[in-house]
């Protein structure tokens, strides 16, 4: 299972090697995921954009460890996440990656509060979950219901989720995809606060090219394949873009 | 300290609580009904085990006419023998000042000082036999508490022609009654028969029996304990210069046989009830499990992409199964207990035992708990395994639209088109959602096959009974002599005051032997010309009685392994006694016992008579005051060994089709249970899935009670395939019990006449109706405007 790491991955938190994916649709095999092949920085903020259909989600799905590829490899620190078994991928997701939904994906019967400890309970080294509520500023909401919460709220819960865990990585999909602009502002300043504050990784998948300019680098998918790959040394503030 | 993943688990227990009520219904129904036969069944082998112990119930009896003491020396040598007790034991006609009819006994001696005997007594008040009196007695207590009969008191008998004034010592019981039934009865009639016990040396002096007994009752050792077959034949063979008239082991000793076949058939029910409820149960369940996986399928999802393993998501759900099998299950074993209790009341009006207690069995109150956790386990495990396989990254995405797709019907266009739109909406779900529907036609059908089931085994008790009294027996009054009487009998019958026609009747018994096959029995012998007494087949057609040979029920006939035509060794238990061999003329059918019937003439050559008589039947006048003169020229009458009026039989077995109307009422509720829940449940997930289909319903402008009806259309259908399934299903499930239960005393008459029918389909139809009450309500509290909005 643990192979030796390819050298120039030892400055990498994640690594994609030639990562394909097919899915079997009916009888017609469907190539979603073409020779997909970069790293994730430690500490970095990437934005992966691309339209609908363009394979983000699958890729996401990969990295999170969700879903396996169907060639090539996929390296966390010495680990081939491609080669690993179910049982490795639930211990990679319990410890090393945090999800933030774009519906949230929070569970109904569960309080805000609640919500958080559902992560944290399974967590070796959890966050202090009053802390984490803190953070996202929605001490006063913790033993509200989901039903009873914002879409804001509920965004900031479930990253307060994804974060108490305390995990290298955190991944977001289309996390202001349900939101209001104003809402999308505030939870996109998380995010970054994530990574300046606690040095976290963030990467975020969206189809909004808008958010790109928080990024300190941008990745564009299309059809499947790497588009392009930029650098961003300047990130903006997300109070000083618009969508 | 309850995880969070519990917390979620409570709370959804919480708002699906009606649902979860039906299936805890469903499984605490199952539990108890497994629980309290299996404590029943506990309960009555202990008390009979304790009982039987206590009492030293023999394991033979032998009775002859009259053998001296000094023959129990040669009976003592037969291997496999280990104790004797020679007793003296007679028929008698009790004579109570305050009842006009003479009534029935058995009169058995008893030591004259206290010590342990074979077949002993358990004194229930008063005391034994003093030094006093000579004529002390002591009544059988069901006797004595149905004539008030106390210690202290002087009742007669009519003892060997003379009638005996004895005085009341006590009252006790003995295991060999503890179902007391008067020779050839099917129920205890404690009203007309008694068990009389007197001191040996007077009944010796009574019975002119110094020095001599007429029935032995003796112990085995283990092993012919279980084959006593040989050991009886061996002390036969002995006791035949003295006239043996049965001998037979405790298997087939009349109070041990009915006990025993109840246990028995406790045993059976103990299963077969409970597995109709499990397995409900367990489908109605699956289906909710599976509706809620589903549901649930996004939040399953988020857990394993937040970490939890798969076990953990399996055992989550299985929890929630457990939780809810060990709720049932604990309502269950309360119930049970409760029920046991109510039973074991029920079996003490018709089982004498010093002790029948209901007690508490750990290992079947332990099984119950476990068969409903395992029922609850089963139900959700398709469920729980579909959670356990369901891959993160599927889960995130919604779920492909179900398939809206043209069904089955719609091939038959004629008919599709003649439908509405709202039968078209009803048959598209009840076609799409097969799983639910399989498991709601199941449910309805096991509902329904219950109802059947039940209602059939309560007709068949009022049917035997009809069959016996409307088309058997027509006569008023039987009586039976204690010796063999000619033909002037029955004239001097027929002038007793207020009988209006007399018929005779001569049993014999006689042992019947093919080859290896032996079996005891009796030959009832009737004129040609009979109208008093009609034997019937089962299909109530009159029985030709054959001028030569015999009329032998069918099931006899397989013990002896012979058929129509075949000949059959006849030795009779009285007159020469010479093995005879006779023709088989017919086979017949019957419900109680082995009949075997041969015309009388026929029958009185057989035992070198030329026309004997043991009884007559009579036609009587129905006024009271005419019965209380025939009733007194009758206890004047000591030929007379038993009366017993028809009327009075019949009163006493309305006693018992009462007792069986509780069950019915038992089968009704644990039926509905099944309808109730199985139905209920059904339309409840059907409305939760379907809560934005009701709401643009209710947008167009359909009221409450149009959209109701579209679900209860839907539980009509699925009920009524499920009834129609349900009542061949239950007429099977009466035939399997019925086989179960065939004994040689008593069959089974499978019975359906047009109320068991239509009783199912009306109750059927109620149970639904009643369901759809609570799911009109779940549709006027619905907030449509909302559900309009959200997505499931």
């Amino acid at each position: 299972m643990f192979e030796p790491a390819s050298a120039d991955a030892s400055d990498a938190l994640l690594r994609l090697e030639d990562v394909g994916k097919t899915f079997q649709m009916g009888e017609v095999p469907v190539e979603v995921l073409r020779h997909v092949t970069f790293d994730i920085h430690p500490g970095e903020l990437l934005v992966m954009v691309g339209p609908s259909g363009s394979g983000k989600t699958t890729l996401l799905n990969i990295i999170g460890g969700l879903d396996s590829p169907t060639v090539g490899n996929v390296w966390y620190q010495r680990q081939d996440l491609a080669a690993a078994t179910a049982r490795e991928l639930t211990q990679y997701r319990r410890s090393s990656v945090g999800f933030v939904f774009q519906f949230y994906n929070l569970v109904p019967n569960l309080t805000a509060r609640e919500n958080v400890l559902v992560a944290t309970e399974i967590s070796r080294e959890p966050m202090d979950v009053d802390r984490m509520l803190d953070l996202v500023g929605l001490q006063e909401r913790i033993t509200h219901f989901p039903a009873q919460l914002s879409g804001g709220e509920q965004q900031r819960v479930a990253i307060a989720r994804a974060m108490a865990k305390n995990p290298q990585l955190l991944l977001c999909d289309e996390p202001t995809g349900a939101l209001d602009y104003e809402t999308g502002k505030h939870v996109l300043r998380l995010l970054v606060d994530l990574k300046d504050q606690l040095g976290k990784t963030v990467l975020i998948i969206t189809h909004n090219a808008a958010i790109a300019p928080v990024a300190d680098r941008v990745i564009r998918l299309r059809s499947g394949e790497i588009h392009e790959i930029q650098e961003n040394p300047q990130p903006q503030n997300p109070e000083e873009i618009t969508w | 300290m309850v995880s969070v993943l519990d917390r979620k688990l409570i709370r959804e227990v919480r708002s699906s609580l009606v649902m979860l009520m039906a299936i805890t219904s469903i499984i605490a129904v199952g539990t108890m009904s497994f629980v309290y036969m299996r404590a029943s069944f506990h309960n009555l082998t202990f008390a009979k085990w304790q009982y039987y112990a206590q009492c030293q119930m023999a394991d033979f009896w032998i009775d002859m006419k009259k053998a001296p003491l000094v023959e129990l020396d040669r009976l003592d040598k037969v291997a496999g023998v280990t104790a004797l007790r020679p007793r003296i034991q007679f028929s008698a006609t009790v004579d109570l000042d305050r009842v006009a009819a003479p009534l029935n006994g058995t009169v058995l001696s008893l030591p004259d000082l206290r010590k342990p005997v074979l077949n002993d007594i358990v004194m229930q008040s008063g005391g034994y036999f003093t030094d006093r009196r000579a004529n002390e007695v002591i009544v059988n207590s069901a006797f004595a508490r149905a004539h008030a009969i106390k210690p202290g008191q002087t009742i007669h008998l009519i003892l060997n022609n003379r009638k005996q004034a004895l005085y009341v010592v006590g009252t006790a019981i003995s295991s060999e009654f503890v179902y007391t039934v008067a020779p050839g009865s099917i129920a205890p009639d404690p009203k007309h028969f008694g068990i009389f016990y007197l001191k040996h040396s007077f009944a010796e002096e009574v019975f002119d029996f110094a020095g001599a007994t007429n029935q032995i009752v003796g112990l085995l050792d283990p092993e012919h304990r279980e084959r006593p077959q040989s050991v009886l034949r061996e002390m036969e063979a002995i006791l035949a210069p003295y006239g043996v008239v049965t001998a037979y082991a405790q298997k087939t000793q009349a109070s041990n046989q009915f006990l025993s076949d109840e246990i028995r058939g406790l045993g059976i029910f103990s299963t077969v009830m409970p597995g109709i409820f499990l397995a409900v149960a367990a489908l109605v369940l699956n289906v909710l499990m599976v509706r809620l996986v589903d549901q649930q399928r996004v939040i399953i999802g988020t857990l394993k992409a937040i970490g939890y393993s798969d076990g953990q998501i399996f055992l989550h759900y299985t929890k929630f199964a457990l939780a809810l099998g060990l709720l049932s299950g604990l309502v269950g074993l309360g119930l049970g207990y409760a029920m046991a209790d109510y039973i074991t009341s029920i079996y003490q009006m018709f089982y004498e035992f010093p002790r029948l207690e209901n007690r508490f069995y750990p290992g079947t109150y332990g099984a119950g708990l476990l068969v409903a956790m395992g029922c609850a386990l089963i139900g959700s495990l398709q469920a729980a395994r579909a959670a356990l396989r369901l891959k993160p990254a599927e889960a995130m995405r919604p779920k492909p639209p179900v398939q809206g797709g043209a069904i089955w019907l719609e091939q038959f266009a004629w008919f599709w088109q003649r439908l509405s739109f709202g039968w078209r909406l009803v048959l598209r779900n009840v076609f799409r959602n097969r799983l639910r529907t399989a498991v709601g036609i199941f449910s309805t059908a096991m509902g329904a096959g219950l109802l059947v089931c039940g209602f059939i085994l309560a007709s068949a008790i009022a049917y035997l009974i009809d069959f016996q009294f409307q088309l058997v027996t027509h006569s008023d009054m039987d009586l039976r002599f204690k010796d063999e009487q000619g033909y002037s009998a029955l004239l001097e019958a027929q002038r007793l005051p207020g009988v209006d026609y007399a018929e005779p009747v001569f049993d014999i018994g006689c042992t019947f032997i093919n080859g290896a096959h032996r079996r005891r029995g009796a030959i009832s012998g009737m004129t040609a010309q009979r109208r008093l007494t009609v034997p019937r087949d089962i299909d109530g057609r009159a029985l030709r009685i054959p001028n030569t040979g015999l009329a032998m029920s069918r099931k006899l006939a397989r013990v002896l392994d012979v058929r129509a035509g075949d000949h059959v060794t006849v030795v009779p238990t009285r007159g020469r006694r010479d093995a005879l061999r006779v023709p088989i003329a017919e086979l017949t059918d019957s419900y109680i016992g082995m009949a075997v019937y041969a015309d009388i003439r026929y029958l009185s050559g057989l035992v070198g008579e030329e026309f004997a008589i043991n009884g007559v039947q009579l036609a009587t006048e129905k006024s009271p005051d005419a019965r209380a003169t025939l009733y007194k020229s009758l206890k004047e009458l000591p030929a007379v060994q038993a009366v017993n009026a028809r009327s009075d039989v019949i009163e006493n077995l309305e006693f018992i089709i009462e007792t069986q109307k509780i069950f019915i009422v038992f089968v009704v509720v644990f039926a509905g249970v099944i309808f109730f829940s199985s139905l209920l449940n059904s339309s409840l997930i059907g409305l939760a899935e379907r809560r934005r289909e009701v709401a643009t319903l209710r947008v167009l402008g359909y009221t409450e009670w149009q959209v109701g009806g579209l679900f209860l259309r839907e539980s009509m259908v699925v009920n009524t395939l499920g009834t129609l399934i349900g009542l061949p299903l239950g007429y099977s499930l009466a035939w399997t019990l019925a086989l179960l239960y065939d004994t040689e005393m008593f069959r089974f008459p499978l019975v359906s006449p047009p109320r068991v029918w239509i009783g199912t389909i009306v109750m059927a139809i109620v149970f639904a109706c009643v369901a759809h009450a609570v799911v009109q309500r779940a549709i006027y509290r619905l907030d449509w405007l909302e559900a309009s909005k959200t997505l499931e």
